[in-house]
């Protein structure tokens, strides 16, 4: 008896859903952006990048030794920081990150989902999504310096502009498909009549939000180093600012992993033939995390390319251009539900 | 805005001299950019803020102050010139040829043309690295990091085509008063005109990925404009005045060395913003590129030619000329390092990387200088952030900033 409720919330669904893909999965995509960041920057540069710590590994466990360096740092609270939001904010700004995967089918098959119903699931994540970015404002404002003020007056003006474009543009995938269920959502696509093709507009605007929310360049504005130091991040040093950094990779991952259902249909083109636990979910779940991975890897290429927009110029694009063409994609895919395309 | 440094709150009061009184404004935000920034180098900017609008930038330098006119009061006059290199590294041959040049002028010798043409050289070599540099920060400062790597890699093509010539990556002495201190290896034609034909290839690409950029477009064009009157009434000096549209070169008002006798633009560009600077510093490299070709292709027409006077030559004992014949090194005797340099007041000047440089050399008949003068082209640029940095946004600096390439160490002497 004892054993089988050990076993029940040892093997409780929601829990290795966000325990094994949500926070190690996460780790790990955010761990192989940061690599695949690196060593593409450093390919354009006509550098190696890392490569000595594991030459045969092309230098990956540099990357697992910055992480055990910032975990064994001393984490430095200055006296004039209010304390509880210093601490609790990036740790809570997180877990919140993580959040929206509990809510994210990987798999038709019910028996995997981490909730009952995915009902208003796209909901319920897209909402979850929207809070890290109010947490980071918080942390800036409780640390208490100059710069730190400056970053998240910066991160605010930026998620009044791009949440909305991030939600309009995902969302219009609801309208297309006339739900809010996820696993519905993704089963309309199949097999390949993906949003993305058919609705490339609310694709490109959701692209374009996940970035600037996600403050990758080119719009790596709030944590700008020449002006702002590290922005809301000023003050934070050891794990404590590993987890804000690491903060923003796995937000971008959670991200790519709704528009990786929303718009590149998710587990599409496979169909689960039995429901055993690797056809019915460790196949779909790796098709779907492969391609948030490889939209993970597109955004983090950009750092090589692009400098950075100024701050007003970055809102501008937003106001100007990215909520008119989130907007167009809404109606785009209005239309196609319309015409019944999907 | 002047006012507000000269009264207290009250708007008149107390004045101490040399002190700054500044009135407390409610609505601005100051900040201290520097001296411990990622994006100020070595100096503070106080920047005041009205929301995300800078109001007042005020530069305050001086904090890499290393007493270089008074430490070359109390050395032998060749000792300066490694000295005086310090200032810039990054140009120490555009720097100290006009040091040199001084010299000359009190002790009445020329050096002959082979050595002039290898002080060109060197001075276009260093042009080219200086200019790079200042690109690799200026890359950084927008996030661009490949730029600053490209910059930074390329820059070491031209760093070691330099230790090539001279035995020193950065820190050169290479001319001396009457020459310069080693010929051109035998396989130094052939690596420079490799490189030339590199650096062309490379700024094309740098065009691509930089310049032609989008987002680099849009943060640098009409920012920090320098109206061609302004540039003029501040007496900016460098690419930064001929971006606005003035042609004022050294090399062109004033020929030095043998820049009369080769065959080079000066580049103008008449936005006078960010972008033109920019432009201004891809197309003097060009030029550059084109002197060393041209002084190259001097220097192996005239093999065999002196690179120190003659007289000097003759007085070399014969160990050091038999050296000199077999490596190019001219080794000289420990009397040169205390020679004494006739009584006079002399002033020369050149066009560093970033801009004019003069010194105004005094000497009382000694073994050391009487008064070593030297007004640096960052010295005259640092002006600039007073004057164009207001009324800006706060992401602009770092734009601005990084397009005069401001050097420290060369304002604050």
């Amino acid at each position: 008896m004892v054993l089988e409720t050990i076993l029940y919330i040892v093997a409780y669904p929601p829990l290795w859903q966000l325990l094994i893909l949500g926070f190690l999965g996460s780790l790990v995509v955010a761990m192989v952006a940061i690599w695949f960041e690196r060593k593409a920057a450093a390919r354009v540069q006509r550098r190696i990048g890392p490569y000595w710590a594991s030459p045969r590994l092309g230098g990956f466990i540099n990357i697992v030794a910055d992480m055990v360096r910032y975990v064994m740092q001393q984490v430095i609270i200055p006296n004039t920081v209010d304390r509880a939001a210093f601490i609790l904010a990036p740790i809570v700004a997180l877990v919140v990150s993580i959040l929206p995967l509990a809510f994210t089918p990987l798999t038709p098959i019910s028996l995997y989902w981490p909730v009952a119903s995915m009902e208003f699931s796209l909901l319920i994540a897209l909402a979850i999504t929207t809070i890290p970015p109010l947490l980071v404002v918080a942390l800036g404002w409780a640390a208490n310096n100059k710069f730190a003020v400056i970053g998240s007056m910066r991160e605010s003006y930026v998620i009044t502009a791009y949440e909305l474009v991030a939600v309009l543009a995902i969302l219009s995938g609801a309208a297309a498909t006339l739900s809010f269920n996820l696993v519905d959502i993704v089963e309309a696509q199949q097999p390949l009549k993906w949003l993305a093709i058919l609705n490339p507009l609310a694709f490109l605007a959701a692209f374009l939000a996940v970035l600037m929310s996600t403050s990758a360049f080119p719009f790596e504005i709030p944590e700008s180093e020449h002006e702002v130091v590290a922005g809301p991040f000023t003050e934070y040093s050891g794990v404590l600012y590993a987890l804000n950094m690491g903060g923003a990779y796995i937000r971008r991952f959670v991200y790519a992993v709704l528009l990786s259902l929303v718009f590149l249909g998710g587990w599409a083109p496979y169909t689960p033939v039995s429901e055993g636990p690797i056809a019915g979910f460790i196949v779909p779940s790796l098709i779907v995390v492969a391609k948030a991975t490889l939209l993970v890897l597109a955004m983090s290429f950009l750092r090589a390319v692009y400098g950075r927009y100024r701050l007003d110029q970055a809102l501008e694009a937003a106001w100007r251009l990215a909520i008119p063409l989130a907007l167009l994609g809404f109606g785009w895919s209005l239309a196609l539900a319309y015409a019944n395309v999907i | 805005m002047r006012e507000s440094h000269t009264g207290t709150s009250s708007g008149e009061g107390w004045k101490l001299p040399g002190m700054m009184v500044r009135r407390v404004e409610r609505e601005v935000y100051e900040i201290f950019i520097g001296p411990q920034h990622p994006g100020s180098g070595h100096m503070r900017i106080i920047v005041r803020l009205d929301g995300d609008v800078i109001v007042e930038a005020d530069p305050d330098i001086g904090y890499v102050h290393r007493t270089m006119e008074k430490l070359s009061e109390v050395r032998e006059w060749l000792k300066p010139i490694p000295l005086l290199e310090r200032m810039t590294i990054i140009d120490a041959c555009n720097i100290t040829v006009p040091y040199v040049n001084a010299l000359e002028k009190l002790m009445d010798k020329s050096p002959p043309p082979r050595a002039s043409y290898l002080r060109v050289l060197l001075c276009e070599i260093n042009r080219v690295a200086s200019h790079l540099y200042g690109f690799g920060i200026f890359g950084v400062f927008l996030g661009h990091s490949t730029m600053y790597m490209w910059a930074f890699g390329d820059r070491e093509v031209f760093v070691e085509l330099a230790e090539v010539l001279t035995g020193a990556r950065l820190t050169h002495t290479y001319p001396i008063p009457g020459g310069v201190r080693r010929d051109m290896p035998q396989d130094f034609p052939e690596m420079a005109r490799r490189a030339v034909r590199y650096m062309r290839r490379r700024l094309e690409e740098y065009r691509k990925i930089f310049l032609d950029n989008p987002v680099i477009v849009r943060r640098l064009e009409g920012v920090g404009v320098i109206p061609r009157n302004l540039a003029a009434e501040l007496g900016i000096v460098g690419p930064n005045v001929r971006a606005s549209g003035i042609k004022y070169d050294v090399r062109l008002v004033e020929p030095y060395e043998v820049y009369d006798e080769l065959d080079f633009e000066v580049p103008v560009f008449e936005e006078g913003d960010a972008l033109a600077r920019t432009w201004v510093r891809v197309e003097e490299i060009k030029q550059s590129l084109n002197i060393i070709e041209q002084a190259v292709d001097w220097l192996e027409r005239h093999k065999g030619e002196p690179v120190i006077p003659k007289e000097d030559f003759d007085k070399l004992p014969k160990l050091h000329k038999e050296v000199y014949e077999k490596t190019g090194r001219v080794k000289l005797l420990p009397a040169h390092a205390s020679m004494k340099i006739p009584a006079g007041k002399a002033i020369a000047r050149g066009e560093m990387g970033r801009g004019e440089i003069v010194y105004y050399v005094e000497s009382d008949g000694g073994t050391t200088p009487y008064r070593v003068r030297v007004v640096t082209p960052s010295a005259r640029n640092a002006v600039i952030f007073k004057y164009i940095v207001p009324g800006h946004r706060l992401m602009d600096l770092p734009a601005i900033y990084g397009s005069i390439d401001y050097f420290p160490p060369e304002s604050d002497r």
